[in-house]
């Protein structure tokens, strides 16, 4: 292979080239925006557990919702959440030695009723530092997160809602608490955002809660990629519980999440076609306007094989520009998309919101696209576009291989 | 093959074109060191004749023997090797890469090879050099004039050391000064360096300056 010749054939030849490696560029572009977007759905789906260092939340459904026929529940003071009811130690046992999980962490909810509307408190286990709403202490925003008991963390902007900041005494029921910590929700928080967060033992005293029992269950797994089966293990074992994972998520958004996923892999199929078909049909092009350049090179000696070699450099040449231009011009267009926000709907079963406001605008939350770059991604988007050089080569060296020498210099 | 001295022999080659039979049942040979010029008419089957007895072509029917080795039954890879090793070409069109520069249009034969870079541009330069174009070995073929053109497909065509030169109308695209020019150089060749011609032409004057002259008529080798 003569590589200045190569370099020469490419810059002579500038609008040949130039459609070659804008037409990879496209197909591999295409390929790795809409592979990097679909992740990035994925990712930000996931954030609402990832920002807990969860992948499951286990809670029992309210007893009410398997007899209906009971008086309806009170909406004043401090109570339970309608949608849950405590988790027995029994179940708290089975599910702190069932197969495959590695970390667990509890949480009460609590639902606080008054005239003004409503609050929700959560109760924060503070044993276990990395799972579980406690993990948002590092949003602090102010101050620390509680140690100790009769001490509160406020949600930033509650908190100047009620005019209340660091240091200051709060008020929950009929109980006196100091304000240590400010904090600031971030986007994706939704399955742990409340108002209040207290030590789990005030927040079990707030609501009586003798049997020191919680009301919420984050579990992390040893290995996530077996999510789908210990969470249907779970159900099975434990009839009347609720497991919710990242999919639930997926499955209530549907839509567009779920056409990213599904069609991604088609239309980067589809993409990579296009620019094989293309590079093909410009490279047969080329055959007919190159084909005295063919004739002369067999001529003087030079075989099928050396000749394919040839165009086989400059394919592969315009194919690894082509691939690296798509690359950058494939994450250029997903970083631009990443400043789109997406709303993420979080799923009833762990929303914390009362039903009545499960279907306002703070159900969803807007949550941007985490657009990243993956190495992965990169490497398989430049394998696809050598891939694509190499099947236009194989298709139109077998058609060179054909031409004979004389046929075409009788021509000329 | 006849006889040890004759470098290149057809025997009762013939090519048909579908219906059309281009060469019939020609036989000749061509002694190493023999200029021969094949003189006829446009379309007298001259140029397919050539392309069979250089191994471009397969012919219908016959043999050709190319340096004691049977051609007509090769392989396109392995007659382009047996080219590449034994035979130079020059053409009427030139027929040189637009891209090359003049020196690369003349190693083109040596690219395939395992040489290095700076032995190819050597060969390339010295061969340039008794062609009087050493100042022109980086210019393309679009910068050359004509005759510059030929020089540098003589060039081309001798820098394999080939045992025979195949030329298909050398002057045909020169104005009769150049042509001149190409021809003495041709001539030089054959009695300075015994170099074995078989050149193609239309031009009686020009055949004449050959050893031999071949007659072709209606595909047929008259004398």
């Amino acid at each position: 292979m003569y590589y200045a010749y190569i370099l020469k054939e490419l810059r002579h030849h500038r609008h040949r080239t130039l459609v070659n490696i804008l037409g990879i560029a496209v197909g591999i572009a295409l390929f790795v925006s809409i592979n990097a977007v679909s992740t990035a759905y994925q990712q930000a789906v996931s954030l609402p557990f990832k920002n807990l260092g969860a992948d499951l939340v286990v809670q029992r459904a309210e007893k009410r919702a398997v007899n209906s026929s009971q008086a309806g529940p009170s909406m004043r003071g401090i109570r339970l959440p309608f949608s849950n009811q405590l988790l027995s130690t029994d179940d708290l046992d089975k599910l702190r030695i069932f197969p495959g999980i590695d970390a667990m962490a509890g949480s009460l909810l609590l639902w606080d009723f008054d005239q003004g509307g409503f609050r929700t408190i959560m109760g924060v286990d503070l044993s276990q530092p990395s799972l579980g709403p406690v993990h948002i202490k590092e949003w602090l925003a102010k101050g620390r997160f509680p140690d100790k008991k009769g001490e509160v963390v406020l949600e930033k902007h509650y908190a100047k809602f009620h005019n209340t900041g660091l240091g200051d005494k709060f008020t929950i029921g009929s109980r006196s608490f100091k304000v240590v910590g400010l904090l600031e929700i971030r986007e994706g928080a939704q399955i742990a955002s409340a108002n209040i967060y207290l030590p789990m033992a005030d927040a079990q005293d707030l609501v009586g809660n003798e049997s020191k029992s919680v009301n919420l269950v984050y579990l992390r797994l040893q290995n996530p990629s077996r999510l789908n089966q210990t969470k249907t293990e779970i159900m099975q074992s434990m009839p009347g519980i609720s497991v919710v994972s990242s999919d639930a998520i997926l499955e209530v958004m549907g839509g567009i999440s779920r056409i990213s996923d599904q069609f991604s892999l088609v239309v980067s199929l589809v993409a990579l076609a296009g620019a094989v078909f293309l590079i093909i049909k410009t490279m047969l092009g080329n055959l007919v306007e190159r084909s005295r350049e063919i004739g002369i090179l067999k001529a003087v000696g030079w075989t099928g094989g050396d000749v394919q070699k040839q165009l086989m450099g400059e394919v592969f040449l315009q194919s690894l520009i082509g691939g690296i231009v798509g690359v950058a011009a494939g994450y250029l267009i997903s970083y631009l998309l990443g400043y789109l926000s997406i709303p993420v709907t979080t799923p009833w079963e762990v929303n914390l919101l009362p039903a009545f406001a499960k279907e306002t605008g703070a159900a969803a939350q807007m949550i941007r696209l985490p657009v990243s770059f993956s190495a992965g991604l990169t490497a398989a988007a430049l394998a696809l576009s050598l891939l694509a050089g190499g099947l236009a080569s194989y298709f139109v060296g077998r058609r060179m291989a054909k031409m004979k020498p004389a046929d075409i210099l009788r021509r000329l | 093959m006849n006889n040890k001295s004759d470098i290149l022999v057809g025997i009762d080659l013939t090519k048909t074109y579908g219906e059309l039979e281009v060469v019939k049942g020609v036989s000749l040979a061509v002694r190493e060191g023999e200029f021969v010029s094949l003189v006829g008419k446009s379309g007298c089957g001259k140029t397919t004749l050539l392309s069979i007895l250089s191994g471009l072509e397969h012919p219908t029917h016959g043999q050709a023997f190319l340096t004691g080795k049977e051609i007509t039954g090769a392989s396109e890879d392995e007659l382009a090797l047996f080219r590449r090793e034994n035979v130079g070409f020059i053409f009427q069109s030139f027929n040189l890469i637009p891209t090359l520069s003049a020196w690369e249009n003349v190693a083109l034969p040596l690219f395939p090879m395992q040489m290095s870079e700076a032995e190819r541009r050597r060969r390339a330069t010295e061969l340039l050099d008794q062609m009087e174009l050493s100042h022109r070995l980086e210019h393309l073929p679009a910068a050359l004039s004509g005759g510059e053109k030929q020089r540098v497909a003589i060039a081309r065509a001798l820098i394999n050391h080939p045992k025979i030169v195949f030329a298909d109308e050398p002057t045909g695209n020169l104005d009769t000064a150049t042509g001149d020019a190409i021809m003495a150089i041709l001539n030089h060749l054959h009695r300075q360096k015994g170099m074995t011609i078989l050149m193609v032409t239309h031009e009686p004057e020009l055949a004449k300056t050959a050893d031999r002259v071949l007659r072709m008529q209606d595909g047929e080798v008259l004398s």
